[in-house]
């Protein structure tokens, strides 16, 4: 209304400045606004599964369990999506995650900020070794490389202390944060993780990955180091897989490095793996649909239903044939499904409008 | 991070050199551009104060304006917005028409509009609701008008003007203070800026010059004209000998071509010269940038680049997945100043350097014909418009030296040729000098300065396109022993070269 | 000296699985281009027909692990018919998450097919229970009945692979295949057929392998994924450029192994024994770093 009003009568003419709808539509378009809606749609998700307002209390646990897998995934869509280079160690740099957040904090009764430090720290060390390997050896040999890392890591674990648990620790003196509420510490975490993510892809390293996963020359030529990028995106991968274990400990409380199925197993790497490449490995939301398929679904949706409750290794299989079915026939994933239908929807959309209106619309 | 890399990594002096010359030229730039900078900062803060007092004034504006100028604007504004979307009704109701009009002719029409007539009736009938409905609109908009005329009336308008001009004398003079305030602060701010800038500055002058006097002992010097000086080179693979003892020179300014047959070994040439390949031996100088002397053997592959030596490649290297101007944002990856730490916060400063570099891509690419696919994905476009991307990828690196491999392959007879005039223009423009391997001897012979011919990794000729036609060791190397009647028919027996030679021996 | 034997024949058993396993990989990865992760719970889907076998039915090991052998080869060769030669166009990283898939298929199918219930704990026989004890050099040395058959076995199968590879038309056309697939089916080589078999092999092996490994450890369908790790580095300790290369890195790895637990006696550090796998895995990925082709493998020049 006082845009006419001043235009009469106004102090200054301010007619150059966008007006407010303008503003609005541009933080909406923001990618980092569906990030932060989506951080504010989980910490509430969690608020209600917590007093069991609607949503049944083990969605909380579960979220925040996939939450924090995705995080791990999010890093190797980075790695395979934009590097093109592949790894198989997930699951050991998890615990590095995973052991210092007990050691720090249990053990040591430190702050959880420490926490963060040292498995950021002893991440880049891991990060930057592996970067290196991969200098040297490339594709399938590097990955089986990267497997023997992850496992010399479990062999570590396994001699250093077997079985470790975290109940709850304080953070920042605020809040009093244990399995039940890690969501929002994790909800918080990963929306951290989605927004520097998405600026590093968009920004010149992003290119100079992308470059570098397409012809190697090309990018060298280009004055684009394969060192420093191999090493920067192993970094990342495994400083974010060593975060998501972390928040996988805080979330779960407890870990046990014998376990044939658990975090630091060859299965975490692979199902990591398979997220990535069920949900698109270039696009960061097809990478948390499918880290949800992998670990989400059946803790949320299918425990609704008696049956998969009855016969919980019909999941495994189900998800075993997903995983051959996007593979063999949606080499872009669930990320090109969705564009092609969008595609589909808008064709359709203008094809309704041609009927009503003709066409030239 | 990226910073601790470079600083772990590379510890060649010559890099060094180039590194520290291009922080000094930023730091330089900066100082340029505070000024500047400065002006723009201090006209958004007005604008976004302008605004914010606007607003503060909005109620008393509003009390103290001509109510019925202001109704008028808000329901013509109205009206407009109705008017679009009325249009819409229009073309439904035209549309509908037609499709009567149609489906009668074709002998498929409904019941209801089986003759001309009753479908016209139909469209005016309709035409009319959509007429009425107009009216309908501007009869609510008089009720609204009338409504708030009415429910001014009575106030005060002389109070309300006075009101207003004192709350806007107010203002004005918070305002003034406002801008005074932040002139002074930002005054201080700028000096503290200039002075940090000059103090790097000289910090970096005087880095630079310890570089140079530590790398000049160990540099050899070139005469002023030449670009590049190959002498010698010599490229083994086990015991294949790919490149032997080769020499040339390239001139400033000139194109130069290298020819051969099939499996010469010229880009294996260029591949030593790119640092591709460790030259077994021989010697590669180049006249960089800054006009020193550079010894090539010094640099790593991704370090040539900054030296000012760009290349394309034979098959098409692009990134498919990013559109064609980030694909020549790819080639000034070392022109980024921020760091990783930066770029993941996403700071507004990416995006403005960014928006620099992306005005030097359309440049260049408005340069070479293709602005228009600047947005498009590099993916399904056709291949001599990617070999264009291409050699525009080249340029955006901001060379002296450009080196093109096989530039004509793969495009048609009217491809070449315009390629033949890009090339030259590229020169002419750019002001760089174009160094280049390609089978199409007609293009060749057409644009080449000089050329140099090469056969099993040795030369057999150096010169002008008429000389080296001329020469007796190259017409045997394409044609056999018999003699040429011409570019013309070189270009056409170029494919056989090969197989005349396995022939031969 | 006795000790030293004793750790070496102790070690047999894991040097006859490992070898079985890695060429049964190698096999795969030569003809299919992929490291086959559902490797081992294919081998383990051959283990739990046997158990259920001897279990449930009362039939004799002797009999029931070829018809776990004889199931395996078939679901191998399901695998490969069904789904593999259909992605065969899709990307190397395409084809490990395939197998990867088949990993959790069968993981699922497992209990199903066999009705086993979580907490149940299947009981696996060796070949043999004799154990044969003599005297050298002062110490008493002790090899088991099952070791020699198992090494017999395994002695037999490696041999006569190595021989149909070498010699056999078969061979011919797994090692033009290994080459290059494409050019293999132009000269008309039944590529199909070739991957097929690869794949029987491989699934016969590895229920082999699995059948082994049973007899000393309790039986789940994830119990091969060690060994299948093993298999892997083996595979690029021993260079998957030949096909013997792999086999000795496969006897190198589990005597390495070994061989650190009895240093570790000898100097009488028991902290060394649990450290002794990372220690063997962190000279392997030396060895790699220093020699990327592996121990056996050729330098190939690279091509801009």
């Amino acid at each position: 209304m006082n845009y006419f009003l001043l235009k009469q009568k106004g102090l200054f003419d301010t007619s150059q400045t966008p007006p407010r709808s303008q503003k609005v539509r541009r933080i909406l378009t923001n990618p980092m606004f569906g990030f932060i809606l989506f951080g504010v749609i989980m910490i509430v998700v969690g608020f209600l599964a917590k007093n069991k307002i609607v949503i049944p209390y083990s969605w909380g646990s579960a979220l925040s369990l996939t939450l924090s897998y995705a995080i791990a995934s999010v890093g190797f869509c980075l790695l395979m999506g934009y590097s093109g280079l592949a790894s198989l160690g997930t699951g050991g740099f998890i615990g590095i995650g995973t052991y210092s957040a007990y050691y720090v904090m249990n053990a040591w009764g430190l702050p959880f900020i420490l926490a963060l430090a040292l498995c950021v720290t002893v991440a880049i060390i891991c990060g930057m070794i592996v970067g290196f390997i991969s200098l040297r050896i490339e594709g399938i040999y590097l990955a089986i490389l990267t497997l023997g890392l992850s496992e010399i890591l479990r062999f570590v674990f396994q001699a250093v202390k077997d079985s470790i648990s975290l109940s709850s620790f304080n953070l920042f003196g605020v809040i009093q944060i244990s399995r039940t509420n890690a969501i929002y510490l994790v909800a918080v975490m990963f929306v951290i993780i989605m927004i520097i993510t998405n600026n590093i892809i968009n920004s010149p390293t992003g290119r100079a990955m992308l470059a570098m996963k397409n012809s190697t020359a090309a990018a060298q030529a280009m004055g684009i180091s394969l060192m420093k990028y191999r090493l920067l995106a192993f970094v990342i991968c495994t400083v974010y897989a060593a975060l998501a274990g972390t928040l996988l400990m805080i979330s779960v409380g407890y870990a046990k490095a014998t376990d044939a199925m658990g975090f630091y197993a060859m299965i975490t790497s692979l199902n990591i793996l398979a997220a990535v490449v069920i949900g698109g490995a270039k696009s960061i939301w097809g990478t948390l649909v499918g880290t949800f398929i992998m670990y989400g679904l059946q803790r949320t949706l299918l425990n609704q239903v008696q049956f998969f409750i009855d016969n919980p290794v019909v999941i495994t299989f189900i998800s075993g044939i997903l995983v051959v079915l996007v593979v063999m026939f949606y080499p872009g994933g669930l990320a090109q499904l969705a564009k092609e239908l969008v595609g589909k929807i808008k064709k359709l959309i203008s094809k309704i409008k041609a009927a009503k209106y003709g066409k030239d619309v | 991070m990226a910073k601790m890399f470079d600083k772990i990594f590379s510890r060649n002096k010559e890099v060094a050199v180039t590194k520290t010359r291009q922080k000094l030229m930023w730091y330089k730039g900066d100082l340029d551009r505070l000024d500047d900078e400065e002006n723009t900062r201090k006209a958004g803060f007005v604008t976004r104060l302008q605004v914010r007092s606007n607003g503060k004034i909005k109620n008393a504006a509003f009390a103290a304006c001509d109510k019925e100028r202001y109704i008028d604007d808000v329901n013509t504004e109205k009206l407009k917005k109705f008017d679009i979307k009325l249009y819409m009704s229009y073309r439904a109701v035209n549309h509908a028409t037609y499709k009567r009009l149609f489906a009668l002719k074709a002998g498929k029409a409904k019941e209801k509009y089986n003759t001309e007539d009753s479908i016209w009736a139909a469209h005016f009938a309709a035409l009319d609701e959509v007429k009425k409905k107009r009216a309908d609109y501007i009869a609510k908009l008089d009720g609204v008008k009338k409504a708030f005329l009415d429910k001014y009336a009575a106030t005060d308008k002389a109070a309300a003007e006075s009101a207003y001009d004192a709350q806007k004398l107010a203002l004005t003079a918070e305002h003034d203070a406002k801008i005074a305030e932040y002139d002074k602060k930002r005054a201080a701010w700028k000096e503290k800026r200039k002075k940090s800038l000059e103090e790097k500055i000289e910090k970096y002058t005087a880095k630079l010059d310890g570089l140079l006097q530590e790398v000049s002992a160990d540099r050899a010097t070139l005469p002023d004209d030449t670009v590049l000086s190959v002498s010698g080179l010599k490229m083994y693979f086990g015991g294949l000998k790919a490149v032997d003892d080769l020499t040339f020179d390239v001139k400033k300014g000139e194109i130069f071509g290298l020819i051969g047959p099939n499996g010469a070994g010229k880009t294996t040439v260029f591949n030593c010269i790119t640092r591709f390949y460790n030259a077994t031996g021989g010697d590669m100088l180049f006249c960089n940038k800054a006009g020193e002397t550079v010894d090539l053997r010094r640099f790593k592959v991704h370090d040539v680049i900054l030296q000012g030596i760009s290349r394309t490649f034979q098959n098409v290297e692009l990134v498919r997945e990013i559109s064609v101007i980030e694909n020549l944002l790819v080639a000034s990856t070392r022109e980024i100043r921020s760091n990783l730490a930066v770029q993941a916060l996403g700071l507004p400063v990416v995006k403005r350097e960014e928006d620099i570099l992306k005005a030097r891509a359309m440049k260049i690419l408005d340069f070479m014909g293709i602005a228009t696919y600047a947005n498009w994905l590099a993916m399904g476009l056709p291949y001599g418009i990617l070999k264009k991307i291409e050699i525009a990828r080249a340029l955006m690196a901001d060379a002296t030296l450009i080196i093109l491999d096989e530039p004509a392959a793969g495009l048609n007879d009217s491809e070449t040729a315009e390629l033949s005039l890009l090339i030259k223009r590229i020169r002419d423009e750019f002001g760089v000098t174009i160094l280049l391997v390609e089978h199409d001897m007609k293009l060749v012979m057409s644009i080449c300065d000089r050329i140099c011919a090469i056969s099993f990794g040795r030369m057999l000729g150096i010169g002008t396109p008429a000389e080296i036609q001329a020469n007796k060791a190259v017409q045997e190397a394409y044609l056999g022993v018999d003699d040429a009647s011409g570019a013309e028919s070189e270009a056409d027996e170029k494919t056989d070269g090969a197989e005349e030679e396995g022939e031969k021996k | 000296m006795a000790f030293f034997l004793n750790t070496i024949f102790g070690s047999l058993v894991s040097i006859c699985i490992t070898v079985l396993v890695t060429l049964a990989i190698t096999l795969i990865f030569k003809t299919s281009y992929t490291t086959n992760f559902a490797q081992g719970v294919i081998s383990a889907f051959g283990a739990f027909m046997a158990a259920t076998l001897i279990n449930k039915a009362g039939v004799s090991i002797w009999l029931s692990v070829p018809v776990g052998i004889l199931l395996a080869t078939a679901v191998a060769v399901f695998i490969d018919m069904v789904i593999f030669r259909r992605g065969r166009y899709v990307n190397a990283i395409g084809k490990q998450i395939i197998t990867m898939g088949l990993m959790s298929i069968i993981i699922g199918a497992i209990p199903l097919v066999f009705s086993i219930t979580k907490l149940e704990r299947i009981e696996f026989p060796t070949f043999l229970s004799d154990v044969y004890t003599f005297n050298i050099g002062g110490g008493e040395v002790a090899i088991t009945a099952n070791a020699i058959v198992c090494v017999a076995i395994t002695a037999v199968i490696v041999t006569a692979i190595f021989v149909l590879l070498k010699y056999s038309k078969w061979g011919l056309s797994v090692r033009a295949t290994a080459s290059n697939e494409f050019v293999a089916g132009m000269m008309g080589i039944n590529t199909h057929i070739v991957t097929a078999i690869s794949w029987g092999l491989a699934g016969a092996l590895g229920a082999l392998a699995a059948c082994m490994y049973a007899g000393q450890t309790p039986l789940t369908s994830t119990f091969m994924t060690d060994y299948q790790v093993n298999a892997f580095l083996a595979g690029i300790l021993g260079g998957f450029g030949s096909f013997y290369g792999p086999i000795i890195a496969a006897v190198i790895i589990p005597l390495a192994n070994n061989l650190m637990m009895w240093i570790g006696g000898v100097a009488n550090a028991p902290d060394l024994t649990t450290w002794t796998r990372v220690i063997v895995y962190g000279l392997i990925l030396v060895v790699i770093f220093f020699k990327p082709n592996g121990l056996f493998g050729k330098r190939t020049a690279k091509k801009v």
